[in-house]
């Protein structure tokens, strides 16, 4: 900003800057404090146990950003925690609680490899990667968006609730997946024993961002969907509705919003972009599917999203801090021989913190903002 | 309000300063030990060092080798397969000199980290090598004769003449071997034996040797369907089974790998025996064999056995021990075959 500006221009842009500014504190003072607090408690738990928790903390620090390796590590575990995390806001903003993220993701990593690994020997020759690639990601994606409509379109007609459906639908991903890995798309390598599928072609492979470091374009795909995910719900019409229903179904109803299909395009959205966490997971990381290669994303997910806010942003940081604790795991158990464990017990204390935020604020004596946040309606809603 | 908010953080930095004060330096600080210092890494599977059976057995290994050898070791469980590859680099960029893998999964990681940190011997439990891989040894047991042995226990002594096993998921070798190697002891020994084997297979690598619950469950519906020994195989998972059995008082466990009459104290009336893995001092000798430079690539094999009968010495048939002694001779000379594949085909 230059002198020969109007003053009262000057004033009012640093006046609506503050805003913003105050905004953002505003948004991230819970969850930063609920980190700081259970990072606290968790100190205080190590110690007693036995455990030194500076060394621990150095360990954890170190494990996650404290070389070009470890950076690479904790952004390879952030990527799909960053798209089960967006699944999960998304489906918040629409009103619906997703617990299905990890069967979409399991569901979603089975189609991405199938296309992977079947379609080339399907076909009788070898795909082109330009289309391969996007073949395999794209399968993923709408696999993870069928097992999320399902629920969906189930709560929009006859309105079972999504959270039992979701979960439900969970459990017919992970034993359908436990079937065929075991059965008709086990790598039939003589030497393979393991429930897992053959490796996918050289032409689905997303290819590491650098060589010699595990970390992938996945990671960048994940930020560009993040601000993707952003923009749809806050400048789209679309994106508008779907707040809208999740605000206040009624009032949507009323505006001439169709809600059953915001709700089924809400969760197929949601299914979409937890599908593609385990897609990018297969062609870009571990370019095959393995019984058990996903430990509770879809999980940890909901936490995520929950320590977002729900918000895109919020879901990037949450996932990178959750992806930095699983990663600098390793070495805090290296250097201080304490469980892993432990790593579990933070995220449960934050997750805790997060959703009765009223200790947070309690602790901190912070007062209650005037609007508060609804994140899904209550059963039959 | 903003007052007192700094009041509290101060207050919370305070005490963490605090914590830190008072907090006794590491046992084991890592820029402490000299350069030369022998070091000996172990990675387990997606399980704990405290597992009560197979990771514990390889972590006490690992223990007793570090002492016969004069060296120090640590551990790190792994959570998700993923990190495999990360987690035994920790002890490969660190410079180990010995890396211990535990179990079947973790047999393509470590041979690709062999190739990538040659400076260290790798030991890899319960991994067959196809073909020799320099700096890999993978030790494996012969687990079909310990499981035929433990067959043989359960078919002299069951009532009923049905026998159960509970195990982890038979994609696993080391596994399948223990549930087939039971299943021809038991026939061996009373030809008309019913032997139903459970395997955990619905579930992925990180739940089937982990849930003791369904182990528990399944074990007890077993019995409720007339078995009256059950053998219990399979981390965690194996261990519910032998709780079932405890829970029900009804019959006789078979617990696995180590002598679980110590590791799962719980069930010590009714654990007839364990089918053992000697994989603590297989563990041990080939960390010795290291130091001593006599390490070989390729397959080490270790041995295996029965636990004794502790507790229910006094309820053992003297049938059931003549029976389990012509097996053992039997086994031991290779006149008797268990005629079990290396893996499910």
């Amino acid at each position: 900003m230059t002198q020969s500006e109007k003053p009262s221009s000057e004033s009012h842009s640093q006046s609506s800057l503050q805003n913003i500014w105050q905004a953002i504190t505003r948004a991230v003072l819970v969850p930063v404090l609920a980190v700081f607090t259970a990072l606290i408690i968790n100190a205080i738990i190590i110690r007693v146990s036995g455990g030194d928790p500076i060394l621990a903390y150095l360990g954890l620090w170190e494990g996650a950003f404290g070389s070009p390796k470890a950076i690479s590590e904790t952004l390879v575990w952030s990527t799909p925690y960053i798209f089960a995390g967006l699944s999960v806001a998304l489906a918040f903003k629409g009103g619906l609680f997703n617990i299905g993220a990890e069967g979409q993701l399991s569901f979603g990593a089975l189609i991405s490899a199938w296309i992977g690994f079947a379609l080339p020997k399907l076909l009788g020759t070898s795909l082109p990667w330009i289309l391969h690639l996007p073949l395999a990601l794209f399968g993923g994606i709408f696999a993870g968006a069928l097992w999320g409509a399902i629920p969906g379109w189930l709560k929009a007609r006859t309105g079972g609730h999504e959270v039992i459906n979701t979960i439900m639908m969970n459990y017919i991903a992970v034993l359908l997946t436990s079937f065929l890995l075991n059965g008709p798309l086990k790598d039939p390598n003589p030497f393979n024993v393991i429930a897992r599928t053959p490796e996918i072609a050289e032409s689905a492979r997303l290819t590491p961002l650098i060589e010699g470091f595990r970390v992938h374009w996945g990671i960048v795909i994940a930020l560009l969907i993040a601000f993707a995910v952003w923009w749809f719900l806050w400048k789209t019409t679309l994106g508008f509705e779907i707040r809208t229903v999740g605000a206040n179904p009624d009032a949507a109803k009323y505006a001439g919003i169709s809600v059953s299909r915001i709700i089924v395009l809400t969760m197929s959205l949601a299914g979409g972009l937890a599908g593609m966490a385990g897609a990018i997971e297969v062609i870009a990381l571990n370019h095959r599917q393995e019984l058990g290669f996903s430990v509770g994303y879809g999980f940890d997910a909901i936490a995520i999203a929950l320590l977002g806010r729900s918000h895109p942003f919020g879901v990037v940081l949450a996932a990178i801090l959750f992806g930095a604790m699983r990663s600098g795991a390793t070495r805090m158990q290296f250097l201080t021989q304490i469980p892993v464990d432990i790593i579990s017990v933070v995220q449960a204390l934050i997750l805790l913190l997060v959703a009765a935020e009223e200790i947070v604020r309690f602790i901190y004596r912070i007062k209650a903002p005037k609007e508060t946040v609804v994140l899904t309606r209550g059963w039959g809603g | 309000m903003k007052k007192n908010l700094f009041t509290l953080l101060s207050a919370l930095a305070i005490v963490s300063l605090a914590l830190a004060a008072c907090a006794t330096p590491a046992p084991v600080a890592p820029t402490a030990m000299p350069a030369k210092a022998f070091r000996i890494g172990l990675v387990t599977d997606v399980g704990k060092v405290d597992d009560k059976s197979f990771n514990q057995s390889a972590w006490e290994g690992a223990q007793c080798g570090a002492k016969e050898t004069g060296g120090t070791t640590k551990y790190i469980e792994t959570t998700d397969p993923k990190d495999y590859d990360k987690n035994i680099a920790q002890f490969g960029d660190e410079g180990y000199d010995v890396i211990v893998t535990v179990g079947f999964a973790l047999g393509e990681a470590t041979i690709k980290n062999a190739a990538k940190y040659t400076k260290a011997k790798f030991i890899g439990v319960d991994q067959f090598q196809e073909k020799p891989v320099a700096g890999v040894g993978g030790l494996i047991f012969p687990e079909d004769e310990a499981g035929f042995q433990a067959g043989v226990v359960a078919a002299m002594m069951s009532k009923t003449g049905q026998i159960g096993a509970v195990l982890g998921t038979d994609v696993v070798p080391p596994v399948w071997r223990f549930g087939e190697g039971y299943r021809a002891g038991a026939v061996w020994a009373k030809k008309d034996t019913k032997v139903n084997i459970i395997y955990h297979n619905d579930v992925g690598f990180d739940k089937t040797f982990t849930d003791p619950e369904w182990g528990k469950t399944t074990a007890l519906s077993m019995m409720d369907k007339g078995a009256d020994v059950i053998f219990g195989a399979g981390g965690k998972t194996g261990n519910g089974a032998l709780l079932g059995v405890a829970q029900s008082k009804k019959g006789f466990a078979i617990g696995v790998d180590t002598d679980q009459y110590l590791t799962v104290p719980e069930a010590k009336e009714v654990l007839l025996t364990s089918a053992m893995k000697l994989i603590v001092p297989g563990t041990c000798d080939l960390i010795k064999a290291v130091k001593a430079g006599s390490f070989k690539d390729g397959n080490v094999v270790g041995k295996v056995g029965l636990a004794p009968f502790h507790d229910t010495e006094s309820k053992v048939t003297a049938e059931t021990k003549a029976k389990l002694d012509e097996a053992q001779k039997g086994l031991a000379a290779g006149t008797l075959k268990t005629n079990v594949a290396p893996a499910k085909p």
